[in-house]
C-alpha cells in the first residue's frame, strides 16, 4: 500500500515537472539545452583525464574551464532574460545579452593563452 | 768563508729531495721501522730482510723498548710502513703504544704484525683492533697430527705444514707456491662478517690450537679451518695490514728447510716459505695490486666541456682512467668489470664500462626520465686489489617551459574541448538572437 503510492507519486511529481517544463520560454529552454551541452563536455575531459593521467595540467584546467565557465555565464544569461524573475524585472534583455558577449570574449581570451 | 756559507746553504736547499718522503705519485713503502725483541733477529731472519733491502726498502731496526721510538715528529710520520717482530714485549718504549700503532695504520701506512707463543696482551690487543683474534689462551699453540712436518725428531707437531692459500694473484703473486709453508706458532681466527679482512693461509681441517705440553681436558675453541695462520686486512683507506702467530715463518730456518708433509710422499727440497714472505710482503707494501683512478670526466654527445647541469633525456659520455702500480710505474689497468652507477638513492643507470686497452674506461647512456641531484658512482672492490670509490654530483633539470614539443598528443582532447565550447557560444547566440 505505501510502496504503491510513493510509486505513484513519484510517476506523478514527474509528470507535472514535465509539463510545467514544457511551459517555459523557448529562448530558455535553448539555453538549458546549451547548458547541458558544456557540462556533458566538461565530464568526458574529466573521464579521461581519470584514465590518461593529468600530464599537460595547464591544458586540462583550460578545457575544463571553458565548460565551466560557459555554464556560469550561460545560467547568469537566462536568470537575467527569464520574465518571470522579479528581481530583473527592469533589466533589458539586449543588456543581458550583450553583458554574456563580452563575458564570453574575455573568457575564450583567457582559456586560449592558458592552453599552452 | 763565503764560498762556505754558499755551500752549506746549497745543501740544505737540497734537502727536501734527499729526503724519499712517502710520494703518492709512488705508492710503494719506502722507510720501515722494524720492532725487534733483540738484535739477534737481524741475523735469524736474515734472508727475509736482505730479500726486503734489496727491493728499495729502508729498513730502520729498533729495540722494541728502545725510549727514542716515535713514529710522527711535528705531525709528519717518519715511517711509511711498521714491522713489528717483538711478541714478547709488554709495553713499547718512547711515545709508541696501541693508541699510536692504530693511528699509524689509520692514516693509510702499512703494517708486518708476527706474534707466537710468547706473544704478549699488546700484540694480541693491537691484532684485534685491526680485526684478527688470537686464541686467549697464552700457552696455546697450533697442532695438527695429520698435517705437520716430518723431522728428525718426533716432536709434539707444532710445526705444521699447510697448502691451503687464498685464490689471489694480486696478494700471492702469479707464481704457483708449489711447496706448502712451514708454520709454528698461535692460532689466530678471524671475523666472517668481516669484509675487510682475508684469510690467507689457513690451517687444515685436523688442526686445533692446544697447549701442547698439557693434557686435553675439554674441546678447543679453534679448530680446522677456522684457524687463521695468516691474516691479511686491506683498510678503506687501503692501509694493508698482515698479521700472523708465528715469527718463525719468516726465519732463515724455516725459509731453508726441506718440507715434507705427514701421510704424503712428496718431499720438497726447500719449503714454500721465502716464496711465500716475499709475496706477501710486496703486497702489503704496495708493490703490487696498488690502484688508483683519476680524470673521471663526463659531457655531453657533441660538447667538448663537462656541463654543469644535464637535462632529464640528454645522451652523455662519461669515462674514467685506471692505473695500476707495478712497482716501477702506474700500467694501464685492464679488466672488464668496472662498472659506473648513475645515483640518486639508487642506482637509476648501471654500466659496465668498456675499456681500450690503455687504462681508458668509458660508456655512454641516456639521463633517465627522473630530475634530482645525481652522482656518478664508481665502486670498485675486488679480492687483492686496492678499493676505488669515487663520485661526482650532477644536477639534472627537467624540460623547460620551450623544451616540450608544441602541440602535446595527450592534450588534444582539451585543445578540441576549449574550440568547441567556441564554436557552441557562436552557434548559440546565433539560435537565441534569431529564434521566433
Amino acid at each position: 500500500m505505501g510502496r504503491a503510492s510513493s510509486k505513484e507519486d513519484a510517476g506523478a511529481l514527474f509528470h507535472s515537472l514535465r509539463s510545467a517544463y514544457a511551459a517555459t520560454p523557448v529562448n530558455l529552454k535553448i539555453i538549458d539545452l546549451y547548458v547541458g551541452f558544456a557540462i556533458f563536455t566538461a565530464l568526458i575531459q574529466v573521464v579521461y583525464m581519470a584514465v590518461v593521467g593529468s600530464f599537460p595540467f595547464n591544458s586540462f584546467l583550460s578545457g575544463v574551464l571553458s565548460c565551466v565557465g560557459t555554464t556560469v555565464l550561460a545560467v547568469c544569461l537566462r536568470i537575467q532574460v527569464n520574465r518571470e524573475n522579479k528581481e530583473f524585472k527592469d533589466l533589458p534583455p539586449e543588456r543581458a545579452f550583450a553583458d554574456f558577449v563580452l563575458c564570453n570574449l574575455v573568457l575564450h581570451l583567457v582559456i586560449m593563452n592558458f592552453l599552452g | 768563508m763565503r764560498s762556505l756559507s754558499f755551500f752549506f746553504v746549497f745543501l740544505l736547499s737540497l734537502f727536501p729531495i734527499l729526503c724519499f718522503s712517502f710520494n703518492p705519485e709512488s705508492p710503494t713503502d719506502r722507510r720501515v721501522l722494524v720492532l725487534l725483541d733483540d738484535f739477534s733477529l737481524k741475523s735469524s731472519h736474515s734472508i727475509f730482510f736482505n730479500s726486503l733491502k734489496s727491493r728499495g726498502l729502508n729498513l730502520d731496526f729498533k729495540l722494541s723498548d728502545d725510549p727514542s721510538l716515535s713514529l710522527q715528529r711535528y705531525g709528519q710520520y717518519l715511517y711509511d710502513a711498521l714491522i713489528i717482530f717483538s711478541p714478547s714485549t709488554e709495553k713499547f718504549g718512547g711515545s709508541l703504544d696501541l693508541a699510536a700503532v692504530i693511528d699509524f695504520v689509520d692514516s693509510g701506512h702499512d703494517l708486518i704484525l708476527a706474534a707466537d707463543s710468547t706473544a704478549s696482551d699488546l700484540i694480541k690487543n693491537i691484532a684485534t683492533e685491526c680485526g684478527v683474534d688470537f686464541d686467549e689462551d697464552s700457552s696455546a699453540m697450533v697442532i695438527d697430527h695429520k698435517s705437520y712436518a716430518i723431522s728428525g725428531t718426533e716432536g709434539e707437531h707444532t710445526l705444521i705444514v699447510s697448502d691451503d692459500f687464498i685464490q689471489s694473484d694480486a696478494i700471492l703473486g702469479e707464481t704457483k707456491i708449489e711447496a706448502p709453508v712451514l708454520f709454528k706458532g698461535i692460532a689466530h681466527s678471524v671475523n666472517a662478517a668481516n669484509s675487510l679482512v682475508l684469510k690467507v693461509l689457513s690451517a687444515s681441517p685436523s688442526a686445533y690450537s692446544a697447549n701442547p705440553e698439557s693434557k686435553l681436558l675439554s674441546p678447543p675453541l679453534l679448530t680446522g679451518s677456522a684457524i687463521s695462520l695468516v691474516s691479511v686486512v686491506q683498510a678503506r683507506n687501503n692501509a694493508r695490514i698482515m698479521i700472523t702467530g708465528s715469527l718463525d715463518l719468516f726465519s732463515n730456518r724455516l725459509l731453508r728447510t726441506a718440507v715434507q708433509k705427514s701421510g704424503s710422499q712428496d718431499k720438497y727440497d726447500k719449503s714454500g716459505n721465502e716464496l711465500f714472505v716475499t709475496e706477501i710482503s710486496k703486497w702489503v707494501f704496495h708493490e703490487r695490486g696498488h690502484l688508483k683512478a683519476v680524470n673521471l670526466r663526463h659531457l655531453r654527445v657533441g660538447e667538448t666541456d663537462e656541463p654543469a647541469m644535464y637535462r632529464i633525456k640528454d645522451d652523455l659520455k662519461f669515462s674514467v682512467e685506471i692505473y695500476e702500480w707495478s712497482g716501477k710505474s702506474w700500467e694501464p689497468y685492464v679488466a672488464d668489470d668496472v662498472q659506473v652507477q648513475f645515483y640518486m638513492m639508487s642506482p637509476y643507470v648501471l654500466k659496465t664500462l668498456s675499456t681500450n686497452g690503455k687504462g681508458l674506461y668509458h660508456a655512454s647512456f641516456k639521463v633517465p626520465d627522473v630530475y634530482g641531484v645525481f652522482q656518478f658512482k664508481v665502486d670498485y672492490h675486488r679480492l687483492g686489489y686496492a678499493s676505488l670509490s669515487l663520485s661526482k654530483q650532477i644536477p639534472v633539470r627537467p624540460f623547460r617551459h620551450n623544451e616540450y614539443e608544441r602541440f602535446i598528443t595527450t592534450a588534444f582532447p582539451y585543445y578540441g574541448a576549449s574550440f568547441t565550447m567556441m564554436a557552441g557560444f557562436f552557434i548559440f547566440s546565433i539560435l537565441f538572437l534569431y529564434n521566433k
